[in-house]
């Protein structure tokens, strides 16, 4: 059972695309992971798109446009060319041990760099999606510890296979945590081993774009 | 006139239904005269820019007439589709002029048109290796037409109309093998438990 989630304004974003490219990774796999996020997802697409589609004061300022045209053009098209998409390739292997990726991982695959080994039975590979802001895997043996530590800005956290303990709470797969500046931790795993992709975070922008049809000021934006 | 309206859920359904089944035209138009103002009215205040507002509205509309065949009525609504086709787009466009080597495509996000097996993505967790050499021995029991499809489609990883057209059969056979030897498999998993 996942306990802890991205918030509503995360997959408000998520499900805009405005988010970071290492955020959107983030989320993404926890929604892949997540029934209850992958409904809440989809109610929001449901809502942006009623907003969307659904205010007809917008089309009284737009400019005209020759619809007869673009249908034309549209039944001449040939069928969009499937830009061949990179096979999706769900195993991610370290030291021979092999774990299966969440879908969003997974169709990402080629963005993932070479494992390098950290002090005290930690693994790290980058993940390279663009943007400022680094995505990268965490790897931590079994008994193994990070040492205490806060983060500049918030760090966004997600198991993607295993169990990891920090004095607050166990992390378990999907579990999805973001800790702010203040937030001092030290992770540490005990008999299992664990997995997890971890980012730091910019600041979320509610002022343009997708996100904006939704209000951003009510504490929460569906019943 | 038609009495119903795209707005109202069920007669957009019905028009991405026909547009799949019989490249309707006239449900098409229906459909474009309700969206494709409305989409190029929210894209211009967005862009700012006539012509990429355009690129939009064409580019999401031209593939509901081309995919109109991957809308799925029970999972969302035609309006959440094609919102969620010009999401992508958009999210596309945002970035093409940059060409940073790393960045990351709407589709390997969103999957919104992928021609692929639900199934196969949803089940992320099973051990793919071992399923597949399982799986080997009962395909070995279908028919060669049917064994063929699948092997395309689950070993190679093509989408049913990429194998449509490589064996150049018409993709309606290529769904229709695909359920006949899917059930086929079923029956025999079934019988051996």
């Amino acid at each position: 059972m996942i306990k802890f989630h991205p918030s509503e304004q995360h997959l408000v974003l998520y499900a805009a695309g405005e988010l970071s490219p290492a955020m959107l990774m983030m989320v993404g796999t926890h929604v892949d992971m997540c029934a209850h996020c992958q409904s809440h997802v989809q109610d929001i697409e449901e809502q942006m798109a009623s907003k969307l589609f659904g205010d007809n004061e917008q089309l009284a300022r737009r400019a005209s446009f020759d619809e007869q045209q673009m249908l034309q053009a549209i039944f001449n098209s040939q069928v969009p060319a499937d830009s061949v998409p990179i096979a999706a390739n769900d195993s991610l292997y370290l030291e021979g041990q092999r774990f299966a990726l969440p879908p969003t991982l997974a169709r990402n695959h080629h963005h993932i760099g070479e494992w390098s080994r950290l002090p005290g039975k930690l693994w790290r590979a980058p993940v390279r999606v663009g943007g400022e802001e680094m995505l990268n895997f965490i790897y931590m043996a079994e008994h193994a510890s990070l040492p205490e530590h806060t983060h500049k800005g918030n760090e966004a956290t997600l198991v993607v296979n295993g169990v990891f303990n920090d004095e607050h709470n166990e992390y378990r797969d999907g579990d999805f945590m973001l800790l702010d500046g203040n937030h001092k931790h030290s992770p540490a795993t005990q008999n299992e081993d664990c997995l997890t992709i971890a980012a730091l975070e910019g600041p979320l922008h509610f002022t343009t774009g997708l996100s904006r049809l939704l209000n951003p000021f009510s504490s929460l934006f569906f019943k | 006139m038609p009495s119903a309206q795209p707005d109202n859920p069920e007669h957009a359904a019905d028009l991405l239904a026909k547009i799949a089944s019989e490249q309707s035209r006239a449900a098409f138009s229906e459909l474009f005269r309700y969206f494709a103002p409305r989409l190029q009215a929210y894209a211009t205040r967005q862009f700012g820019n006539e012509q990429t507002a355009m690129d939009l509205v064409q580019e999401t509309m031209t593939n509901v007439w081309h995919k109109a065949h991957l809308f799925k009525p029970d999972r969302g609504s035609a309006a959440t589709w094609i919102f969620t086709i010009a999401r992508n787009i958009r999210f596309d466009l945002l970035r093409k002029n940059k060409h940073r080597q790393n960045d990351l495509s709407a589709d390997d996000l969103w999957p919104v048109l992928a021609e692929q097996n639900d199934s196969l993505d949803d089940d992320y967790a099973l051990d793919n290796d071992l399923l597949m050499q399982q799986l080997a021995v009962y395909c070995e029991q279908l028919p060669k037409a049917q064994r063929t499809v699948i092997e395309l489609i689950y070993v190679e990883g093509k989408s049913q109309q990429e194998v449509a057209d490589a064996l150049e059969i018409p993709l309606g056979t290529v769904k229709s093998r695909t359920r006949l030897a899917l059930q086929k498999l079923k029956e025999l998993i079934k019988h051996d438990d």
